[in-house]
């Protein structure tokens, strides 16, 4: 009877540690999460591919991205990725006959993905402003400011209302670099009760409802975006904490890759794919490609 | 997004999260044996190395380690790491950590044994392994299943560390879903998902426990 037991239990276990392994398998074949499942062992001749051998050409393009970035980088409706970034990554993809791999990556970690060649971008509503020299950037696709949001009837209808308050903001985001710059924001930051730092703006716009947080330092592509899905009780400062650009960040050095992309993106910019996608995702006015 | 698709979402991840556990589960607990011979080593020289790769892997997070085993290779070697070795890192990472928790689990009951038992099994002319194998490990087992039946079940909790190396396993997930959905439902799910997987595991720990308890 023991035995019998035991022997079930080792059954399920076993076939549970069979079905993690191709778990892509069985999955439809729209999942884009290929790149990360392929890990699994049961493809791992996918992941390697990725590599550029010295005489073979490259076949996929790994795309490094946070999924908690909506509109630019998040998980749709029907569980798969999508976004702006990663539908335009799409269409350089289909141009150059490379398979796309969305690769979801922890934003703290993303310097150490891209370096140790896991990924060969970040893409994905990426600041360039303060970081021009430690990567080799795309020309900037994207306008972005870096905004304030605040729930509505709090009494702050300006930065300097900020003073004593506590905000929120995104760990190792442009927005925190824009606050602890001395030729930036870092003045205004230092007026701050408390600058809190957040792993994603889900659970910071969640404190903000919850009355623990004052303000959010966001960028406005994803402010519009949290709000919209959110409905009323929230509102953006007109005060803005600075103008930025995003670009798409590949290792330093990889001028080839970056040309390549660079070429495409002004061919889509041109066919008008650009124009289509950002009408899609709301972000028509912030584009600055021509 | 539907309650259906969220649920099936975390039910994929969820499956990756019983690979981490299963795997780690399966390795560790036979490695977590060598190290506590390594540890309880007569040879001083072992037994300090392996006391020392416990104190290592107790004394800093998991969630520290697993960023070194993926990230190692190469800002330590220069090896480039393909997106395939993200799920090897987590089990080795989850592997090491647990098999030192084990080591000092087995360590205990191994060590809680009276030494006449021993004697008595040499007496009858046991060898050393014949005495381990059959008249020690049984007992040591029984004695030490529900301290490891309190490391399994924080297992299944630690899963959830894997997001530190952007596995998609299921509270990874959630924590997407809750971004996409700006909701906390997803995370309302999660926490039953993993209560109702700790709960099958605590059964199936007690059932063993009584299945062992032949003397009783």
């Amino acid at each position: 009877m023991m035995k019998k037991t035991l022997a079930l239990l080792l059954c399920g276990v076993m076939s549970m540690a069979l079905l993690a392994g191709c778990g892509n398998d069985g999955a439809p074949a729209s999942n884009t999460n290929d790149g990360n499942e392929a890990s699994d062992e049961a493809n791992v001749s996918d992941g390697e591919e990725g590599e550029v051998q010295a005489s073979g050409e490259r076949t996929t393009f790994t795309v490094g991205f946070d999924a908690e970035y909506p509109p630019y980088g998040y998980m749709d409706d029907n569980g798969e990725y999508t976004g702006f970034d990663l539908e335009l990554a799409q269409a350089v993809c289909e141009l150059e006959g490379w398979e796309l791999i969305k690769t979801p990556i922890d934003w703290d970690s993303k310097d150490m993905e891209l370096n140790s060649g896991s990924i060969d971008c970040i893409w994905n509503g990426f600041t360039m402003n303060g970081r021009e020299d430690a990567y080799t950037w795309s020309d900037p696709y994207c306008d972005n400011s870096q905004v304030i949001v605040v729930a509505e009837g709090s009494g702050i209808t300006t930065l300097a209302d900020l003073a004593g308050k506590t905000v929120g903001v995104q760990a190792a985001s442009a927005a925190l670099d824009v606050l602890s710059d001395e030729e930036q924001q870092k003045d205004l930051a230092d007026t701050f009760g408390a600058l809190q730092q957040f792993p994603d703006y889900n659970s910071a716009f969640t404190e903000l409802m919850a009355g623990s947080l004052d303000a959010i330092a966001i960028d406005i592509g994803v402010a519009n975006y949290q709000i919209e899905s959110r409905g009323e009780g929230y509102v953006i400062l007109t005060e803005t904490l600075n103008s930025e650009q995003y670009g798409i960040g590949f290792k330093l050095g990889n001028e080839e890759l970056r040309d390549i992309v660079n070429a495409d993106i002004k061919k889509l910019t041109e066919d008008g794919t650009v124009a289509e996608l950002a009408e899609k995702y709301g972000i028509s006015e912030l584009i600055c490609l021509e | 997004m539907d309650f259906l698709t969220i649920l099936q979402q975390l039910g994929s991840g969820m499956v990756k999260t019983g690979g981490i556990f299963v795997w780690t589960l399966v390795l560790s607990l036979p490695l977590g044996l060598l190290i506590s011979f390594g540890r309880m080593s007569k040879n001083k020289l072992i037994a300090v190395i392996f006391k020392f790769y416990i104190s290592i892997m107790r004394g800093t997070p998991l969630m520290l380690q697993l960023l070194v085993v993926y990230f190692g290779p190469y800002y330590l070697f220069g090896i480039n790491i393909s997106g395939s070795y993200r799920f090897i890192a987590i089990i080795i990472g989850f592997v090491f950590n647990y098999a030192a928790y084990f080591a000092e689990i087995y360590r205990s009951g191994i060590e809680s044994m009276p030494i006449g038992q021993y004697e008595a099994a040499k007496i009858l002319g046991y060898s050393k392994a014949q005495t381990f194998m059959k008249i020690i490990l049984p007992q040591v087992i029984k004695r030490i299943l529900p301290s490891i039946t309190n490391e399994v079940i924080t297992l299944v909790k630690d899963t959830s560390l894997a997001f530190s190396l952007a596995y998609m396993e299921m509270f990874t997930i959630a924590k997407q879903i809750a971004a996409a959905q700006t909701t906390m439902m997803p995370f309302v799910i999660a926490a039953v998902f993993y209560y109702v997987f700790n709960l099958l595991v605590a059964v199936a720990m007690e059932r063993i426990e009584k299945s062992l308890g032949y003397y009783k």
